[in-house]
């Protein structure tokens, strides 16, 4: 009986002792580094399994959005997107009563909706376990966590059901884009000479915007090699440009190049450096403002998920742009009516020319960041050093999503119009999305 | 039909020789003396990344240096010193390459020859060097032969001190001047990463081109621009084969180029110059070409050709490695840039003497791996060619999982800071060791893989080889040089009657390269000519080879010497090298084989200039896993009296958004009709169409059923078209409307009624192939016609006959289609019922159907149409091609996976990224190439695969069915009708002799460029039951895709009408 008694004390006090760890911990487990850290494995994820610009924006936005779902239960003054995203319905709610702990249910919603949308997902398996033991490890109570896990699930499967009719999987088997032979019309380019990428991404669902059509820019300078017309002027910018690229020029078109497959060729032998899209390249200034800026968890996810799905709506407009003008590349025609041997400093993308995609994203994207952290935002660019280049310095979001646009330029693998047209395209979008998508309630968000 | 017993009775008799026995057993170094290792030293600064033909191995050349009668040996090092061999007989040799002096000079060494430079009667050696790259010097090295076993290096005395990147060099007397020049292939080094136009090659590149030397008086001369030789950035010259192809006397010149250059087929013009004609002999190359050798396979007296690629022979590679282009690049280059049709296989092309036929496919020695050399002989003395492949690569550098994932994970940073890569990269890259490849021939197009005859049968990296008899006992023995192992010595046990021929020429060509000879034994030719440098980077002795089989003597050999003279030995024994002197030879009038054919054609197509142009839909674009397209199934070709003047008139169908048109006939020739009305509509892609009075008031009217396999949905320009004339001409009347692609009409008055009753057959829907669509009967009611029997989800048809195969007086219907049987419809008195009249179940891709009494015994045999045994496609009864079909991604659009039984199991025809585009999930379900390769379609789609429909096809050939009392057994035609689809028929008593005869024709380009181009069919006659091949009788419809033939009376003469698909027709004059 004694030992009954003591036993079932042991059992309180070792019950309580993990409580009180647990509340002690409590501002462990809403650390925003995890979520920039988890956002980074993703990332890394999206680049070795090589998917495509608009692709990659896809799969950033709807996690972002599941881990966004998830964690507002703990924010009272944010609210759901619910009836704001097109077609998305509110998520199941939590039951009343019981205690989750909303971060780790935002994780993994986060983490579940993320490994749906990529393919190797044991690359992002091992972190994601090692940071749930350390929860347990820290305290958190079993039922918990369990309960938190199942409610990330249930939002994680209800964001999957409606990123499922996004006509994402209808769009893989849509006609392919068929070569026309009229002089303006793209071709597939050096060195892989790939099939243009995703001429049905149009017909995407949008998050925020009313359609892909609804921000049409100005139609592209029609093609023209007469000497004196404005396409060739056009089109010897780019090719002088080329030829007389200083160092600094050189780093800009590097270090926004963002191609997430540039091919290289060695006889028989090929390889491939695979780098961040240029989405994910806005996903990495987004970490590092959300760093720099000290911002809590919740404001951590919503700031990516503002960004996300700005990027999102920014590549279903520009290719909904790129896929109606099918305008050729500056590489095509260089070679074709001037010199053969031209290549651009960047390598050519393999989709058609017009809007410039890093000069749209770019755009909307900054215009979200300022939106969100204020228009003189100082920051360094580390996010391109692992892929070994230079961290570059800006004084604000706008400032860096202005460079992006020049650098195509610079890189050779866009006329002018689609870069200042292009920003112009990015700018609708990016303030449309700022002012249709509520993250916070009115008073708070004024407040703020 | 007599080839078929043949060639069946060959089968067996190959089958039944024991496969266990050693063909070829591998001396050891020890044994042989021969020890000799192209040992192989990679470094951070150079590898194969710096040099793309790293591993591309040193050279080896067979002949006797110091004319002893025994075969000694040379072999080159890359990295390593040369190696001379004496052979001191009974298959001991030894080193004498210090005493000789020709261990190199040069830090890189490549391909070698022998051949009397001097024209001393002793083999020089010749030695092809990489200098200037990297750091390497040297020049290429030539060893005059001193006669006492030591040699003298002299390439400057004679001009040949190259620094160049070379390959191989081949000696041979290309102006017929009697003394030997010199074509020395040469490769870039430099991949450029755009294409650029084909027209590169015009433009120079001295380091890298190739070039052609003459022999001026012992000085050679560099003549290749006057000469008209391709020396451009883009040339990877790989291999070099040098034969008189089209037998003009003066040889010509093969040359493989690797990667996207085209390879160049030099016509020798005999008068100092070439001209390339690649694209006017052959349909298609290899893609990545690497070694290359020529030989009669046929035993028809012209060399044929066999080009090595790097097609994977096993799943586990070939589902890893990179594949073939896809169908819109490979446009882009031919289209945009200039080049021919390349796919990444072999390449086994039968010279026809106008083109060539390309079989590798069907013969079964198109995938053999990362391959180097060939040599083509009679290795096991059966008298038919056999071929043996040399095989491997350290390292497969295009492996898919190196090319897309390595990189990134282990090397990003190391490309990105100093675009290099280290070991550690470069050993991420898969070994590619592999066996060798050995074939039996049949002398008829089929080789039998007896690798595994080769003892010990060990995976290597093997690339030059050189043939000769090394003991002397009759038989062809092998030296292969290999990386990082020993050199292969193969010594030959088969034995066997044989004959060897060594020809001792005139002054300056003392080992008579460039003759020919011909031997003639049991009523068989074999045809050989004497060029050394064969296969890749190595010379083979100079001596010619014959295998007997069971022959003790020869009737006859004729040797035809560089000069066209000429000299008959008849009766000559078995088992002994003849040697050949020029005393008592004559002049030979030597000319090329002329055809004389009774078909000729007519220049201006009298007036029918009809020039038939598909559009531009690709059906891949929209289902990228159909196996084949069904866009391009027209014209529809009509020839009827429309106007009622006696005079026979035509109808075309164009492609969609082409219009129609119709030519009438008139005194002169046919000119076209001025079209009105309805006929207009040029949205329409017409692919059948027939003419008769079916109102019954005596005016032709016109019928016509659609496809296209593009427009969808209930589209009017899927709707079928009848047309009657009227004040206006044809106006269009009215015609049960249906939305499938239709493909066939057949007509008759299968009620009795008098009146003309219509089947239409369906072939599928757009966007959903694999739905087996309905087809219709419709009955003609005084000119409107009525559904009369649907015949539900009949299948893919293609074709239908009325024909009473009952003989009960009543017009039965007989329907062939793709992925089906042929159906036998009976008609009782006017109602059609289903009847199985086969004696076996042959479930084919069949495309045409047509009545013709093959064996003369006055019932109806039908000849059916099929897809030949030319391709990727492979099927029998006990492995039928299979096709599954359902949404497999359930996405609301319908898949097809086409899978073909290897090795006991089956494997989808496609590869990875092809399927994982329209099935995305699987990029989930294999992270990595490697793990996709190998697996089976079961494995691939697990239960998905057994919830979908499955479409089956059991046999390829062409054939007849033939009528045995009204049950119908089928028998193939003989190979040679195998060697494409074939598409159109037509019976008619061509040569006036009072019987029918049948035209075959087909060729279908419809295809991926996996499987390449099926235009390997010329089309035949079938007379008496024998086909002559069409080419010999004056008609050229090899690499065409043939739709229709018809008859035209014209002028009182009859003329025979092509209908070409996306090409001008053909109108021949039948001149009997």
């Amino acid at each position: 009986m004694r030992k009954l008694i003591i036993f079932l004390v042991a059992i309180i006090a070792l019950s309580c002792s993990s409580d009180k760890q647990y509340r002690e911990n409590i501002e462990e487990f809403k650390k925003a580094e995890l979520f920039n850290t988890s956002m980074k494995k993703l990332s890394d994820v999206i680049v070795h399994d090589i998917f495509s610009p608009p692709v990659a924006s896809r799969i950033y936005a709807y996690p972002s959005i599941a881990a966004y779902e998830a964690l507002i239960h703990d924010y009272p003054d944010y609210v759901s997107l619910s009836g704001q995203l097109t077609d998305f319905t509110a998520p199941p709610k939590p039951d009343q009563g019981v205690e989750y702990s909303f971060p780790l249910s935002s994780f993994h919603a986060f983490y579940k909706v993320g490994k749906a949308l990529i393919f190797s997902e044991d690359k992002m398996d091992a972190y994601q376990e090692s940071f749930y033991q350390d929860f347990l490890d820290k305290g958190m109570p079993q039922d918990i966590f369990d309960r938190s896990i199942a409610y990330g699930d249930q939002v994680a499967e209800h964001i999957l059901d409606w990123a499922d009719k996004d006509n994402y999987k209808q769009t893989r088997t849509f006609p392919r884009y068929t070569i026309l032979k009229d002089d303006y019309a793209w071709k597939p380019t050096p060195p892989d000479y790939m099939d243009g990428i995703e001429p049905h991404w149009n017909k995407i669902r949008p998050f925020v915007i009313d359609s892909a059509t609804q921000f049409v820019p100005e139609p592209p300078t029609p093609f023209d090699m007469d000497e004196k017309s404005q396409f060739y002027t056009e089109l010897i910018e780019v090719y002088e440009t080329g030829n007389g690229l200083d160092d600094e020029q050189k780093e800009i078109a590097s270090f926004w190049d963002c191609n997430p497959y540039v091919s290289h060729h060695r006889g028989h032998a090929m390889f491939a450096t695979k780098k961040i899209t240029p989405g994910g390249h806005w996903i990495g200034i987004t970490a590092i403002a959300s760093r720099k800026a000290d911002l809590d968890l919740m404001q951590t996810v919503e700031t990516y998920t503002r960004v996300s799905i700005a990027l999102a709506d920014a590549f279903i407009s520009c290719w909904d742009e790129k896929w109606r003008s099918i305008l050729i590349r500056p590489e095509t025609v260089i070679n074709e009516y001037l010199d053969e041997e031209w290549v651009p400093f960047l390598q050519t993308p393999p989709f058609p020319e017009y809007t410039s995609g890093h000069s749209v994203i770019s755009t909307a994207a900054a215009m979200t960041l300022t939106d969100i952290l204020g228009e003189s935002f100082q920051f360094a660019d580390t996010t391109e050093n692992e892929y070994g280049l230079p961290t570059r310095e800006f004084d604000s979001f706008l400032e860096a999503s202005q460079e992006a646009a020049i650098s195509r330029l610079y890189g050779g693998i866009h006329y002018m119009p689609a870069i200042t047209n292009g920003v112009a395209q990015g700018k609708e979008v990016g303030a449309f999305v700022i002012e249709n998508l509520a993250t916070q309630k009115p008073a708070v968000a004024k407040n703020d | 039909m007599n080839r078929t017993l043949l060639f069946s009775a060959l089968a067996i008799l190959a089958f039944s020789c024991s496969q266990k026995e050693t063909w070829f057993q591998m001396m050891n170094a020890s044994e042989s003396g021969i020890d000799f290792e192209n040992s192989l030293t990679e470094s951070d600064d150079f590898n194969i990344l710096d040099y793309l033909y790293f591993y591309n191995g040193g050279g080896v050349s067979i002949g006797d240096i110091n004319n002893d009668g025994l075969a000694d040996i040379f072999l080159s090092g890359n990295q390593v010193s040369n190696k001379l061999y004496l052979n001191e007989g009974n298959l001991k040799f030894r080193d004498i390459t210090e005493s000789a002096g020709v261990s190199g000079k040069s830090n890189w060494h490549t391909g070698s020859s022998m051949a009397d430079v001097n024209s001393d009667g002793y083999l020089d050696i010749y030695v092809c060097t990489v200098v200037g790259l990297k750091g390497l010097r040297g020049y290429n090295e030539l060893y005059i032969n001193n006669g006492d076993n030591t040699f003298t290096e002299a390439a400057q005395e004679y001009g040949l001190d190259f620094e160049v990147f070379g390959s191989s060099a081949a000696f041979f007397d290309f102006d017929l001047d009697g003394d030997l020049d010199l074509y020395l292939l040469n490769h870039a080094v430099h991949t450029q990463e755009s294409f650029g136009h084909a027209d590169v090659r015009e433009k120079r590149d001295d380091q890298t081109g190739d070039r052609l030397l003459r022999n001026d008086n012992g000085r050679f001369v560099d003549i290749s621009e006057e000469a008209g030789i391709y020396g451009g950035a883009n040339g990877y010259g790989l291999g070099v084969s040098i034969l008189d192809f089209n037998h003009d006397r003066y040889p010509d010149i093969y040359i493989s180029n690797d990667f996207h250059e085209d390879d160049y087929f030099y016509e020798n013009n005999g008068d100092g110059t070439f001209t390339e004609s690649i694209k006017k002999y052959f349909s298609h190359t290899s893609r990545f070409s690497m070694g290359v050798d020529a030989a009669d396979i046929n035993h028809d007296g012209w060399s044929d050709i066999l080009t090595l690629d790097m097609l994977p022979d096993k799943e586990e590679v070939l589902k890893r490695s990179a594949g073939d282009e896809d169908y819109d690049i490979q446009r882009l280059k031919v289209e945009r840039f200039g080049y021919h049709y390349q796919y990444s296989r072999n390449m086994l092309q039968v010279n026809q003497g106008d083109f060539f036929n390309e079989v590798a496919l069907l013969s079964g020695v198109a995938a053999t791996d990362w391959s180097w050399s060939v040599l083509i002989e009679d290795f096991d003395n059966d008298s038919h060619q056999d071929v043996f492949i040399s095989n491997g690569i350290p390292r497969r550098p295009n492996d898919l999982d190196y090319i897309k994932f390595v990189s990134s994970d282990q090397i990003k940073n190391k490309i990105n800071s100093t675009k290099l890569v280290d070991q550690q990269a470069l050993a991420m890259m898969p070994s590619g060791q592999a066996r060798n490849f050995l074939f039996k021939g049949s002398g008829d197009y089929v080789f039998e893989d007896r690798s595994n005859q080769i003892t010990p049968y060990d995976p290597t990296f093997s690339n030059a080889m050189a043939t000769g008899d090394l003991d002397n006992d009759g038989d062809l023995d092998l030296v292969v040089n290999n990386i990082n192992s020993a050199a292969s010595v193969y010594v030959n046990q088969t034995g066997g009657h044989h004959l060897r021929v060594r020809l001792n020429g005139e002054a300056e060509n003392t080992y008579g390269i460039g003759s020919k000879v011909f031997v003639y034994c049991d009523g068989k030719t074999q045809y050989k000519e004497l060029f050394t440098s064969r296969g890749f980077q190595g010379s083979s002795e100079p001596i010619l080879h014959f295998g007997l089989d069971q022959a003790t003597e020869v009737d006859s050999v004729r040797i035809v010497w560089p000069n066209g003279y000429s000299k008959l030995i008849t009766g000559v024994p078995a088992e002994q090298l003849l040697v050949v002197d020029t005393s008592g030879w004559k002049p030979l009038p030597y000319q090329k084989k002329k055809t004389e054919g009774y078909f000729e054609k007519v220049p201006d197509n009298l007036g029918l200039d009809f020039v038939h142009e598909e559009d531009s839909y690709i059906d891949f674009h929209r289902q990228n896993l159909m196996p084949y397209m069904l866009s391009n199934r027209g014209p529809a070709t009509v020839v009827a009296d429309f106007n009622g003047d006696d005079l026979e008139d035509v109808f075309f169908a164009g492609a969609k958004f082409s219009p129609t048109a119709i030519f009438e006939q008139q005194g002169s020739g046919f000119v076209q009709f001025p079209l009105r009305m309805s006929m207009e509509d040029s949205v329409d892609e017409a692919i059948d169409g027939v003419a008769a009075d079916f109102s019954n008031n005596g005016e032709i009217d016109l019928l016509v059923v659609n496809g296209g396999g593009d427009f969808f949905g209930e589209s009017d320009a899927l709707v079928n078209k009848l047309y009657q004339q009227g004040e206006n001409g044809f106006e269009q009347v009215s015609f049960p409307k249906t939305y499938e692609n239709s493909s066939t009409i057949a007509i008759s008055d299968f009620d009795q009624d008098g009146d003309v009753d219509v089947f239409i057959g369906s072939q599928s829907f757009t966007g959903d192939f694999g739905n087996l669509p309905d087809s219709y009967l419709y009955e003609n009611d005084g000119g409107e016609f009525r559904l009369s029997q649907t015949f539900e989800q009949l299948g893919m048809v293609t074709g239908a006959i009325w024909s009473d195969f009952d003989a009960d007086g009543w017009n039965d219907l007989i329907i062939v289609g793709e992925w089906m049987k042929p159906r036998f419809f009976r008609n009782d008195a006017g109602t059609l019922n289903e009847v199985n009249l086969m004696n076996s179940d042959i479930s084919g891709l069949w495309q045409m159907i047509i009545q013709f009494d093959v064996d003369q015994d006055g019932d109806g045999d039908y000849v059916l149409g099929n897809w030949g045994l030319n391709s990727k496609f492979v099927a029998d009864t006990d492995h039928p091609l299979k096709m599954y079909y359902d949404d497999f991604d359930d996405n609301g659009s319908t898949e097809t996976i086409l899978a073909a039984e290897k090795d006991g199991e089956y494997y989808p025809l496609e590869t990875f990224d092809e399927l994982a585009k329209q099935m995305v999930h699987l990029r989930k379900k294999y992270n990595r190439y490697q793990d996709f390769a190998g697996q089976t379609v079961e494995q691939i789609f697990e239960k998905t695969l057994s919830d979908s429909e499955v479409l089956e096809v059991n046999e390829l050939r062409s054939g007849v069915l033939i009528n045995d009392n009204g049950s119908f057994t089928f028998e193939p035609f003989d190979i040679e009708q195998q060697f494409a689809p074939i598409l159109a028929g037509l019976s008619a008593d061509f040569d006036a002799d009072g019987t029918d005869e049948l035209l075959l024709a087909g060729n279908f380009f419809g295809i991926k460029p996996f499987m390449g181009r099926l235009g390997a069919y010329p089309g035949a006659l079938l007379d008496n039951g024998k086909f002559t091949p069409a080419n010999q009788l004056g008609l050229n419809l090899a690499n065409r895709s043939v739709r229709h033939l018809n008859i035209l009376d014209h002028n009182e003469h009859r003329y025979l009408l092509v209908t070409v698909h996306n090409d001008s027709l053909q109108i021949y004059k039948i001149n009997r």
